[in-house]
């Protein structure tokens, strides 16, 4: 360890042991460190909706608070936990200050002890989240975030479609099914390890399994063939219809939504359940369009931001982290022309005039009738699953 | 002369290579690692996709330029096929792919055009499971390259009037001018393109971005799984990765050592060949007119395919024509990384020739072939594991996102590609020239100025604008070792590629390819010989 | 078998370079055509093989034994060359190179020709070298008799002896004459020194264009 970074991280562990009168002056203490520092915000960004509610957050910030935010665009957050795992290993600064993050890159942060904080309790804001309607805000792919993320936004497995190609959607797996026998060719889903085609086998083992209880707990590989079983013998049933006869599969839910939007397949899947009513607002797909959850519930999560253990700016990323979570802020995230990225507070929790900014209309692409998350299977799962998979259909 | 002229090379490029492969090596002796990546059950048919469409790939781009270079070399034809080939070139690999597989795809322009209907007819034209797709794109993309470096050999100053005056010599002995080229041009030309060819090859077999569009999924090449794998959190599935990359590496070294061994049992066949006598093989004109009509017209359709994709941010099938244009994608273009990019790749380019000119100056030739394995090297091995090594040397050493680490990030890539074109012209250069000059009292540097360097200034000129080509294209060393404090053309481009926009895709790719097309077409001005 | 050159006339850019000219070469018998550099002397032996490039034009007509060449391709006018450099392919080897032009037939057959030549042109066991290890003298040999070895019904010489030193000068004229003309084919000559010219040969010379007997 150098010299250089024990001297730092005292400064910035002073913060804490200042003798707050209360917590709004701890907060006022973090918010006149946080001036005039520099917060890198590690961020996938591939979307320019995405892109620019970040240049408007920056704007805001550095007009509220003086903070600069640097917006650093990944393909892959993966790419970030890389970094900040071989600073700290060599001692030196980080590069990161605020990582757009969730599921597994979290855990892996968490574990190998990357993670500054628990700093969630300290943020305002983070009052207003609804950790009772919405538990993922508060467990991350079955593992508690215990304060080392806060959380940004709501995700749900959603499908869409263009609804004058494909007027009555399926509603379930079993459904789904059906649909591929009469419409040979036209569905499938990315090839998992890809996000989006886990979360769709992860879907077909939510709604194929005896005993979805033990989708929370760690499991064997063992017990996993067994549990597995009635998930692979509808994946069996379900692929000789799919695209390519199931034999190949698309690379990316990019892709997918591609071939959705030039009519070689009839739906496509994600994880925002506003991203049809965005593709209609940016014009790749048709007024038509249409969105669904399944009837039964959805696999759904919570997207965050957490602060790297060895950032300069710990301070600003917790203010940018708090401001985020601002009713002005997630308001704006949620409006559909801007981002429309579901919000994590509770509504009942603001102030009237707050909740007037989520008055969202209803737009063409929208979920109509949301149904409930189911969250997310313990960490153990994916890494089974996937590797199940590569095994039957891969080669 | 002196030795220490390799020390720049070796200081700026080879050392920072080498040491950053260290850094690979606990990974790559991971026990555990390799359990794991033979273990993995996509690996030996992943292996032998990525070996396929390499090779397959590179013999026809083989072919195909060659029957281009014989069918118009010494017509009129032959500075248009140079602004051809140098076009093509300029085209980024990805941008060729979208535009390429936007053409042969169920939904695409052709089936548009040719089968129609309500829904796409369900070809296996894209992502097919044999790799065909991406096979053709690759040999179509890769022939630019080969035509360019044979243009720069075919053009050199000490040796264009030469071998014209050969092929005049082997006409007057009955030979017709196919069978002239195929016994004259064709052995010198061949060996001084053994690198370019190699790499090619190299190339085809380690792709990825191109993999991810047109290659097939079940199982994708053993590239696309090596990247999937080192972009990964956990690490040991980054060890994985490397053993992968450890393993395909070692391939494609027995692959290039068996064509060796191949080619030279096969010595006697070929001397035989070019020594059977006079032959009435006509020049290939017809084939290559039609070749290159072919690759000119799908190299169009591609580029055409991406000005409308960039336009369109909706196009279903089957309408032949978007039903709406739109400039949203081009509002997304900033100019500031393109300032950044423009410099960057410059200074890199200017560099790595001076480096690989320097290298050529003070060096015996027998030394050339270390050198070209390293260059193989950096070529071969998977950027996100050289340039990931390459950060955690940085790393302590303040290099990263720093502008100089930056520079050195791109000199690896860049300085391997000038040392592959040039090594083959520029060590076949007639010394007499120069020894000519010293012989009228030119000192060392006057005879070379003034004589070595015009003479030379097409292969030069060729390097350069592949080497800035190159480097405008760098992504993956670029976002790594920037570590977010500078953002690149390419940065800016492929992050926001990632969200599978097509519109915004085709716009930034068609970018990517204005400032290296410049630079080629200034390469094909420049590299023109004064005294035709 | 004679070389005949009927009204042939060369055209720079169209304007006129060579006048009109007609010449009979017979069997056996060299001619020699002398003009200085820039005459355009080269430029009429480009003709006559067939490969002149633009900007330069031809009129007139050249036959070889009374079979016309105009619009034939260089390489079926059956007519060897020598220039002023002995262009041997460096990447051949010395018996390789005369194989080059020899006519297709059994192996063993053109590897005897092989054989006979280099004895010929006193160069026995030098056919597995590669042209740059031999000396200027020997190399302007081989380049002969790479030329004869083709068959030629005609020969053309442009200087060929122009970079050859004053004594191997004298031995390769002769041997160049000799062999060309116990071969019994018409040979056209261009130089700029008369001492070039064999003895008996007819000696033409090339002035503004025009072509008048010395």
């Amino acid at each position: 360890m150098t010299l250089t970074r024990r001297g730092f991280a005292s400064l910035v562990a002073m913060a804490p042991f200042l003798p707050p009168a209360s917590a709004e002056e701890g907060w006022a203490a973090i918010e006149k460190q946080a001036k005039g520092q520099t917060v890198h915000f590690n961020a996938w960004g591939g979307s320019p909706q995405v892109n620019d509610y970040i240049a408007w957050a920056g704007a805001e910030l550095r007009k509220r608070h003086g903070i600069t935010l640097e917006h650093v665009k990944l393909t892959d957050t993966a790419e970030a936990v890389r970094r900040v795992r071989d600073e700290v290993k060599a001692g030196k600064d980080g590069s990161a200050d605020l990582i757009w993050i969730n599921g597994q890159n979290f855990h892996v942060m968490k574990e190998e002890q990357l993670l500054h904080g628990p700093f969630t309790e300290d943020l305002p804001n983070f009052a207003l989240v609804d950790t009772d309607g919405k538990p993922t805000t508060l467990v991350d792919f079955a593992e508690g975030t215990e304060g080392f993320e806060s959380p940004w936004g709501m995700a749900q497995l959603t499908f869409f479609a263009d609804g004058a190609r494909l007027a009555a959607p399926p509603m379930s797996m079993m459904e789904l099914l059906d649909l591929a026998r009469d419409e040979p060719g036209r569905i499938t889903y990315p090839a998992p390890p890809d996000f989006h085609g886990t979360t769709f086998v992860k879907q077909a083992l939510a709604e194929t399994m005896a005993d979805r209880a033990q989708l929370p707990l760690a499991i064997g590989k063992a017990e996993f063939i067994e549990a597995s079983k009635p998930l692979f013998d509808y994946l069996d049933r379900l692929h000789p219809h799919l695209w390519r006869d199931g034999k190949q599969f698309p690379q990316s839910q990019a892709q997918v939504t591609q071939m959705l939007a030039d009519g070689e397949l009839l739906m496509g899947l994600t994880f925002n359940p506003n991203e049809a009513a965005n593709l209609v607002e940016n014009g790749t797909l048709p007024k038509t369009a249409i969105s669904w959850q399944n009837r039964g519930g959805s696999i759904g999560n919570t997207h965050f931001v957490a602060i790297p253990i060895n950032s300069r700016s710990r301070a600003a990323a917790q203010v940018v982290a708090n401001f985020l979570l601002s009713p002005e802020a997630q308001s704006r995230k949620a409006n559909l022309r801007i981002w429309g990225d579901p919000t994590v507070l509770d509504l009942d929790k603001l102030t009237p005039a707050d909740r007037a900014l989520f008055a969202d209309g209803d737009a063409p692409g929208a979920v109509k009738a949301p149904a409930r998350a189911i969250p997310e299977p313990h960490g153990s799962w994916a890494p089974l699953i996937e590797a199940a998979w590569l095994e039957r259909y891969g080669a | 002369m002196s030795r220490l002229g390799a020390v720049p090379l070796l200081l700026l490029w080879a050392l920072p290579l080498l040491l950053a492969l260290a850094m690979l090596l606990p990974a790559a002796l991971d026990g555990a690692a390799w359990r794991m990546a033979l273990a993995h059950p996509q690996l030996w048919p992943a292996l032998a996709i990525s070996l396929g469409a390499g090779t397959v790939a590179a013999l026809i781009a083989t072919m195909l330029s060659l029957v281009l270079i014989a069918g118009f070399y010494n017509s009129r034809t032959w500075h248009g096929l140079q602004a051809l080939a140098a076009a093509g070139l300029a085209v980024p690999h990805l941008a060729f792919a979208i535009g390429f597989g936007f053409l042969v795809m169920p939904s695409g322009l052709l089936a548009r055009l040719l089968v129609g209907g309500e829904a796409p007819p369900r070809w296996v034209t894209v992502q097919d499971p044999w790799g065909i797709a991406l096979t053709l794109a690759l040999a179509l993309k890769e022939s630019p390259f080969l035509l360019c470096a044979g243009f720069a050999v075919l053009s050199r100053g000490d040796k264009a009037g030469r071998i014209r005056a050969e092929t005049r010599a082997a006409a007057s002995l009955g030979h017709a001018p196919g069978s002239a080229f195929l016994r004259v041009v064709l052995p010198p030309l061949l060996r001084e393109l053994r690198w370019p060819l190699a790499i090619v090859f190299v190339y085809g077999a380690t792709v990825v971005d191109m993999a991810l569009v047109l290659g097939p999924t079940q199982p994708p090449t053993l590239a696309t799984i090596i990247w999937r794998a080192l972009n990964d959190e956990d690490p040991a599935t980054n060890a994985m990765g490397i053993a992968m990359t450890l393993l395909l590496t070692m391939a494609l070294t027995a692959a290039l050592g068996g064509v060796a061994l191949l080619l030279r049992a096969a010595r006697r066949g070929l001397r035989g060949l070019l020594t059977a006598g006079p032959s009435p093989l006509r020049s290939p004109r017809v084939l290559a007119t039609a070749l290159g009509i072919l690759a000119l017209a799908v190299l169009t359709l591609a580029i055409l395919v991406l000005v409308i994709l960039s336009l369109s941010p909706r196009w279903p099938y089957p309408a032949v024509l978007p039903p709406a244009a739109s400039i949203a994608a081009w509002m997304n273009m900033t100019l500031a990384p393109l300032w950044l990019s423009l410099a960057l790749s410059f200074a890199v380019a200017a560099a790595a020739v001076a480096l690989a000119v320097l290298w050529f100056e003070t060096q015996p030739p027998a030394r050339d072939r270390w050198v070209i394995g390293i260059a193989l090297l950096a070529l071969a091995l998977p950027q996100l594991a050289t340039a990931g090594g390459q950060y955690r040397l940085f790393l302590p050493l303040g290099l990263t996102g720093a502008l100089f680490g930056l520079f050195l990030a791109h000199l690896t890539p860049v300085a391997a590609y000038v040392l592959i074109v040039l090594a083959g012209p520029y060590r076949a250069f007639d010394r007499r020239y120069v020894a000519a000059a010293r012989a009228l009292s030119a000192p060392p540097l006057t005879a070379w100025l003034r004589v070595k360097l015009p003479l030379l200034k097409a292969p030069l000129s060729t390097a350069a604008a592949i080497g800035f080509a190159v480097a405008v294209a760098q992504y993956v060393p670029a976002q790594l070792i920037a570590a977010g404090r500078w953002s690149t053309l390419p940065m800016e481009a492929v992050t926001l590629s990632s969200g599978g926009n097509r519109p915004l895709t085709a716009a930034f790719a068609l970018v990517l390819a204005a400032p290296p097309l410049f630079a080629f077409l200034a390469a094909a001005l420049l590299g023109r010989p004064r005294w035709r | 078998m004679a070389l005949r050159l009927e009204n042939v006339s060369i055209q720079l850019s169209g304007r006129p370079l060579i006048q009109p000219l007609s010449l009979d070469i017979e069997p056996g018998e060299t001619v020699t055509l002398m003009g200085v550099s820039g005459s355009g002397k080269s430029t009429l032996l480009s003709h006559v093989a067939g490969d002149l490039e633009p900007p330069f034009t031809a009129m007139g007509q050249v036959s070889l034994d009374g079979v016309a060449l105009d619009g034939l391709p260089p390489e079926k006018r059956r007519i060897g060359r020598l220039f002023q450099d002995d262009l041997l392919f460096p990447h051949l080897t010395v018996a390789e190179n005369l194989l080059f032009g020899m006519p297709r037939g059994p192996r063993p057959e053109r590897l005897a020709k092989v054989a006979a030549a280099l004895a010929e042109a006193g160069l026995l066991g030098f056919g597995d070298r590669p042209p740059n290890t031999l000396s200027g003298g020997q190399r302007a040999r081989v380049a002969l008799m790479r030329a004869l070895v083709a068959e030629p019904r005609a020969m053309l010489l442009d200087e060929p002896f122009s970079k050859l030193d004053a004594d191997l000068r004298q031995t390769m004229r002769s041997f160049v004459f000799e062999h060309i003309a116990a071969r019994r084919i018409p040979c056209l000559m261009v130089t700029h020194d008369k001492a070039d010219a064999p003895q008996s040969g007819r000696v033409l010379l090339l002035r503004e264009g025009r072509v008048n007997h010395a």
